[in-house]
């Protein structure tokens, strides 16, 4: 195929770097404008193998210099649709490095493309042979590609004129990619770079769960598995789905026995009690239970404040990291707050009480108009005491809770001396009274006798299992 | 084949002096050189006369900041890749790269990640890799660079310098990076210390490979602050990293 074009094709050339020494012209980047765009196109609109240029062509370019670029790709086939056009598009980027003497780098209306001076030395004086040869690429690597059709702009003005739409069909292709949701995929991904210093920390990427960093996403996921396979990040087959609502699958019920060397064997994705995930060290944010009031805080790394219950997020992060499933803390990234499945298997934002508020602010738009104003923060509760008022005065669902416990509790409340089996949950959720609930190492004669005078306890759940 | 060679030495000891003079030695042969800069206490650039704002270390916070702004599915490699492009210093015979800032708080893990999949990419692009590094060799830790072919631990006539080879020698033992070979450079060298250096420097079985003496023309000119860079020829200093340039087989 190489004598067809003025320069060889071949993907050993990515990874090619044209030095400002080395370059005949640079093509849209960050001084300049331009954009690369792919559009399914209705068969008959399209006339196979055509390309236009709009301005001036290579050959009329200044060595030297600087010009905005834009490259469109008509597509059509069978089964060429919209939601193929992103995709199709990343390879615009593949195959234009395969070509000797250009480089091109990032994507949408950041691309920057160098054409060297030995390609052009070499005969490459036009568009046209760059355009023809990735279109010959898309056709044979992309064989759902029936027809394609190449215009490209080095005209500013054309540019200029349409950027407006081109942004705007990114934008709508986004908003249709942010309505991508567990249930859709059949694949979640994983990441092991936190096992380094937490070894049984399992992190599940999916649609509706961002990484505990923050950091990845389950499309960056997809693109590093697909990279290398064996990397840090990994597919995981979803397998059966156990329970939606919590977000139980048997496939990284699976991988979480095998990360964890054998240390978990559940997780329930969008739960906050129940087999929660397990939180590495990295995370953004760490929540906390609250048993005061039955709900759960939020804060945050950069909070350097304490929480009402006067911990820290270094102290509580300390209780949580290091690849721990504890029921009443869980770490997560920022971004899980926008989830539409953010805790959902514990009441999601109806169970949230307090965050500080640059974090509050910070997602403010994706907390439910109805819960936002009766989130508290440091500004107006401090401690558990002003917590409780703030809760009570501004109606948050969870004092509805309050009111349902307050029965079957009266009773309880009378008595002078309580005992309890030490249940796991406890122990994560109540350190913060000062009362550090640990089990002995078990020494196979059952368990821990804990007596509390004169307390009130209200437990919404009780876990007892058998350690295996 | 790409041959990197990284230089380090405690504080003082003019590492990057011999930095800036060696990569002044190989901008004079047809040989592609990129320096990197990965101390953060930044002065690679001043020594070469070149003047860079932006590093590294600012785009890895670019990242950071602005990873909940990018559309949900895009390349996030692609565009780390395009901003350490941008921030990639282009001199006439050499490119330069300032590693900058230390990382804030908040995990680096992934950024780093994709950082190491970038480096190995560019890198691939050089004859010589010039790396300028803290005696704490924090970026080796993270295997932002994975091979290293030499590591030259530059030394003043002092035993504790000597000891700093040492103990960076240890270091290397533990860390992940493939160092290939460690050699020692002594530099501020006087006919006073000059013995003594080498014996020292052969106690503690350290492969010495060069003594670069004082030389007037360097001091007079950090004293005005004047790029290293286009020091004369007839420098010392200039004459020795020639030689020290030839052990290496550069």
């Amino acid at each position: 195929m190489a004598e067809e074009y003025p320069f060889e094709i071949s993907p050993m050339f990515e990874g090619e770097r044209i030095r400002k020494d080395g370059m005949f012209v640079e093509l849209s980047g960050p001084k300049s404008k331009g954009y690369e765009l792919v559009r399914a196109t209705p068969m008959d609109e399209i006339e196979d193998g055509k390309f236009t240029l709009i301005g001036p062509d290579l050959s009329e370019m200044e060595e030297g210099s600087r010009y905005p670029f834009a490259m469109i790709y008509k597509i059509a086939g069978e089964l060429v649709e919209e939601d193929l056009e992103s995709i199709v598009e990343r390879r615009n980027h593949d195959f234009q490095n395969y070509i000797q003497g250009l480089m091109h780098l990032n994507q949408r209306y950041d691309v920057w493309i160098r054409v060297s001076k030995d390609a052009v030395g070499k005969g490459l004086t036009s568009f046209e042979p760059i355009a023809q040869a990735v279109m010959m690429l898309f056709k044979n690597e992309l064989p759902f590609i029936e027809k394609v059709e190449a215009v490209y702009v080095t005209d500013l003005a054309e540019i200029e004129k349409e950027m407006d739409n081109v942004k705007a069909i990114y934008k709508s292709r986004d908003d249709r990619t942010r309505d991508l949701h567990d249930e859709d995929v059949d694949t979640f991904y994983g990441c092991s770079l936190c096992q380094s210093f937490a070894p049984s920390n399992v992190c599940v990427i999916t649609p509706d769960r961002i990484s505990l960093c923050g950091a990845i996403n389950w499309f960056d996921g997809r693109a590093a598995a697909k990279v290398d396979p064996e990397g840090p990040q990994f597919a995981i087959p979803k397998g059966d789905v156990v329970d939606a609502e919590s977000g139980e699958y048997s496939g990284v019920n699976e991988i979480a026995k095998s990360l964890s060397s054998g240390e978990y064997d559940r997780i329930k994705l969008h739960s906050f009690f129940e087999y929660p995930h397990t939180s590495c060290g990295c995370f953004e944010v760490v929540g906390f239970y609250i048993p005061e009031v039955d709900g759960i805080g939020w804060v945050d790394r950069d909070y350097a404040g304490t929480a009402p219950n006067g911990l820290p997020f270094s102290t509580m992060a300390g209780q949580t990291g290091g690849g721990k499933q504890v029921a009443g803390f869980l770490g997560v990234g920022i971004n899980y707050f926008r989830s539409p499945k953010f805790i959902q298997s514990d009441g999601g934002w109806d169970r949230v009480v307090w965050m500080p508020k640059h974090l509050k602010d910070r997602v403010l738009s994706d907390i439910p108009a109805d819960i936002a104003d009766k989130v508290a923060t440091e500004e107006d509760a401090p401690d558990l005491d002003s917590l409780r008022s703030f809760l009570t005065d501004k109606g948050h669902p969870i004092v509805e809770r309050w009111e349902a416990e307050e029965e079957p509790e009266a009773e309880e409340e009378v008595q002078e001396e309580a005992t309890f089996a030490a249940p796991a949950m406890m122990q994560a959720a109540m350190p913060m009274q000062g009362m550090p609930m640990m089990m002995p190492p078990s020494s196979g004669t059952g368990g821990v006798k804990i007596i509390l005078k004169n307390a009130k306890v209200s437990i919404d759940k009780v876990i007892i299992q058998k350690k295996e | 084949m790409t041959k990197v060679i990284a230089i380090t030495g405690k504080g003082g000891t003019g590492k990057t002096a011999i930095t800036s003079l060696l990569i002044r030695h190989l901008t004079r042969t047809d040989k592609l050189v990129l320096a990197i800069d990965a101390d953060p206490d930044t002065n690679l650039p001043e020594t070469l006369g070149c003047e860079t704002v932006k590093t590294v270390g600012d785009m890895k916070q670019f990242m950071q900041d602005e990873r909940d702004n990018f559309p949900p599915d895009i390349n996030k490699q692609s565009i780390f890749e395009s901003k350490i492009y941008e921030i990639l210093e282009e001199m006439s015979n050499y490119d330069l790269i300032v590693m900058g800032r230390p990382e804030g708080s908040g995990c680096y893990c992934y950024v780093n990640n994709l950082l190491r999949g970038i480096m190995d990419k560019v890198v691939k692009n050089y004859d010589v890799v010039i790396l300028d590094t803290e005696a704490g060799l924090e970026h080796f830790s993270r295997k932002i660079i994975r091979d290293v072919d030499d590591l030259i631990v530059v030394t003043d006539g002092s035993r504790r310098g000597l000891r700093t080879a040492e103990r960076i020698r240890e270091l290397t033992e533990e860390l992940e990076t493939n160092i290939r070979n460690i050699y020692v450079v002594a530099n501020k060298v006087t006919d006073a210390n000059k013995e003594e250096i080498e014996r020292t420097a052969k106690d503690l079985d350290l492969e010495l490979i060069g003594t670069v003496p004082m030389d007037s023309m360097i001091a007079e000119r950090d004293l005005k602050g004047l790029p290293l860079f286009d020091l004369p020829d007839e420098s010392v200093a200039v004459q020795e990293v020639g030689k020290i340039a030839e052990k290496l087989g550069l």
